[in-house]
């Protein structure tokens, strides 16, 4: 079965691509379509199912390398200093720095005839609302993972982000460590848009960040979030809804909150930089990744919610891997969530005074 | 002699490529600032003037400066010992302590790192032996413990290794001699051996405490990111902030103390050595 769809997959591409040669395969005949056969993909940590890298590279006889980075800042330093990826896979407000500072590629649509897979949800957004230049990834929002013996439920219902702040939980809780999603706690706790460029309002969220650093003794952590909750050693995280989603399916001690006060609803989405050595080859694997079979690995190893509508519902439906774990699926039209937007301003703030956060003790 | 001369050329490109090239950049940046545009570089000393007016950054220097000390105190009191017993052991045995040193350190220090992590976690390896002792468990990972521990296991074997170094160096008849003079062998060490292998505790207390000042990923990983230093400031400033200018002038605050430092411990050592030949 799933061969077949494989098959059919190759050679739809093959049919859209115009090209009469029979099969991939080999990397010579990757060569000779490409003009070249490896593919730099820079990726976030634990973002990829599990055989979707060698399944592409089998197909398509390329090699791919693949890259990792933690931050979309520290992704964009890295671009910046001159290295060269095909793909990237920044979040949305990254991505309308990108396209207004002119790294980023238009992409060539007519090579990825999979876009008619996109979920509506996560189309025509508008840091980039024709999808000139993006292809969504994944997709998601960012709330509270909790241990319900430890943190009664109404507890978190009722306090929302404010109970990061409750003394009880002292030394029991992980932050993220990522400026944006830290002031975006803040300033959602505090009723303020996370798109503020109000000077006053980002210096009450950083009081509100510095005073949680100086009474809560919350561990700073990134990708190491998701084993350690799955192993329950904290109460309390604040993480990316498909980290909460791996957590939940892992650990049934663990609960996921969205705080009424609003979060961020987010997408990452797939680009080719300006500098990309191999842009044919990047369209062939943005195109791969939106199918069924690699969307569905993707979605099933990590958690995130697919931006392929059909994985998507199989996912979430009866009988699907994630079927009633409240963390995978993103809440829908809810007034108060946002998208992050670029801002200067913000963007100079926040990385200026998340260090200082940090160092306040 | 003369054609050994031209030999050195390669190294000569080399330094001034790989150190002193870097070394002015580095300068360059802390005295600018870039406008938005990137042909415009200014002139400025508003990269030391936020660091200086900052009671935050201060305290982190003052933070890293302690736990750099702590570090080297607690390589020099571990260190020395082992590197007396090692100088000391015969033959085989002496060649398996050292290589029991220095075996740790053909290993990846992230990596050495991150299975302290393992260790030291609530339900590490120590925590889970203590529980099922009836004990504990006690809270390690994440404390400052966990980073002087992380730092002086990294970095102990330069110590060692210094000091061992300068007591094989030293001339064993000396010793021989002032047992003959009528010195017991503690006054024999005080007197003799411990001046003499100041020198490698000197340069062992270098190679530690530079390291130790500016390590950023063992605060990072065993301090959760609680015990921020001033090199988690200054990897900030590169990777996340892109601030290339603060985070150089950081990078040259630290290089000016460093500097200091090691002019203050090499006076201490020529005051020493010079004292010690009074003695003699």
């Amino acid at each position: 079965m799933k061969k077949t769809i494989i098959l059919s997959a190759v050679i739809a591409a093959l049919a859209f691509s115009g090209c009469g040669s029979t099969g991939g395969g080999s990397s010579q005949n990757a060569v000779e379509k490409y003009g070249s056969d490896t593919l730099k993909f820079y990726n976030w940590g634990e973002y990829i199912g599990e055989n979707v890298i060698s399944d592409f590279e089998e197909e398509y006889g390329v090699k791919v390398i693949s890259e990792y980075f933690d931050s979309n800042e520290m992704m964009y330093t890295k671009l910046q200093s001159g290295d060269s990826y095909d793909v990237i896979v920044p979040s949305d407000y990254m991505i309308e720095r990108l396209i207004k500072e002119d790294m980023l590629q238009k992409l060539d649509l007519s090579l990825i005839p999979n876009m008619e897979n996109l979920a509506d949800g996560v189309k025509n957004l508008a840091f980039d609302p024709e999808n000139e230049y993006s292809v969504p990834y994944f997709w998601g929002s960012v709330g509270i993972v909790y241990n319900h013996n430890n943190v009664p439920e109404e507890e978190v219902e009722e306090k929302g982000y404010s109970i990061l702040k409750d003394t009880k939980y002292n030394g029991r809780i992980y932050m993220y460590d990522s400026e944006r999603d830290s002031f975006m706690v803040a300033l959602k706790s505090l009723g303020y848009s996370m798109n503020t460029d109000n000077e006053d309002e980002i210096n009450e969220a950083y009081n509100w960040l510095v005073e949680l650093n100086n009474t809560m003794s919350p561990v700073y952590v990134t990708d190491e979030v998701i084993d350690n909750m799955a192993n329950g050693l904290m109460d309390m995280a604040v993480v990316y809804s498909g980290d909460a989603a791996y957590v939940l399916s892992e650990n049934e001690d663990m609960s996921y909150s969205m705080p009424e006060e609003g979060t961020n609803i987010w997408v990452d989405s797939m680009v080719i930089p300006e500098n990309a050595a191999n842009p044919k080859l990047a369209h062939e694997f943005i195109n791969y990744i939106l199918s069924y079979d690699a969307s569905y690995d993707n979605s099933e190893t990590v958690g995130y919610a697919s931006t392929n509508k059909d994985v998507l519902a199989d996912m979430s439906g009866k009988g699907g891997e994630y079927e009633g774990n409240e963390a995978y699926l993103p809440r829908d039209n809810y007034a108060k969530d946002e998208v992050f937007r670029d801002n200067e301003f913000l963007r100079q703030k926040l990385s200026e005074l998340w260090i200082k956060v940090k160092a306040s003790k | 002699m003369k054609q050994f001369k031209s030999m050195a050329y390669p190294y000569i490109v080399w330094i001034s490529l790989l150190i002193v090239v870097p070394m002015l950049l580095i300068l360059v940046y802390a005295f600018t600032t870039t406008g938005n545009s990137v042909t415009t570089i200014k002139f400025s000393l508003a990269n030391f003037a936020k660091f200086f007016s900052d009671v935050i950054f201060l305290d982190v220097l003052r933070r890293s400066l302690l736990i750099a000390v702590a570090t080297t105190v607690v390589c020099i009191i571990l260190g020395y010992p082992a590197a007396y017993i090692i100088a000391n052991a015969e033959g085989r045995k002496k060649f398996m302590l050292i290589l029991l040193v220095t075996i740790p350190t053909w290993i990846n220090m992230l990596v050495r790192t991150y299975a302290w992590m393992g260790i030291l976690q609530d339900d590490g390896i120590i925590n889970t032996v203590l529980s099922f002792l009836g004990i504990g468990p006690f809270k390690m990972l994440h404390t400052s413990f966990a980073v002087i521990l992380g730092m002086v296991y990294n970095f102990i074997p330069f110590m060692i290794l210094q000091i061992y170094t300068s007591l094989t160096k030293m001339d064993k008849s000396l010793l021989e001699a002032a047992s003959d003079l009528g010195a017991n062998r503690v006054q024999a060490f005080l007197r003799v051996t411990l001046p003499l292998s100041l020198p490698g505790v000197i340069s062992g207390i270098t190679l530690v405490f530079l390291p130790a000042v500016s390590s950023f990923f063992i605060p990072k990983l065993l301090g959760g990111g609680q015990y921020v230093l001033i090199g988690n400031v200054i990897e900030n400033q590169f990777l996340t902030s892109g601030n290339w200018n603060f985070g150089s002038a950081i990078s040259l605050i630290m290089a000016v103390i460093i500097m200091i430092s090691m002019y203050i411990t090499k006076k201490i050592d020529k005051g020493e050595s010079m004292e010690g030949g009074v003695k003699k």
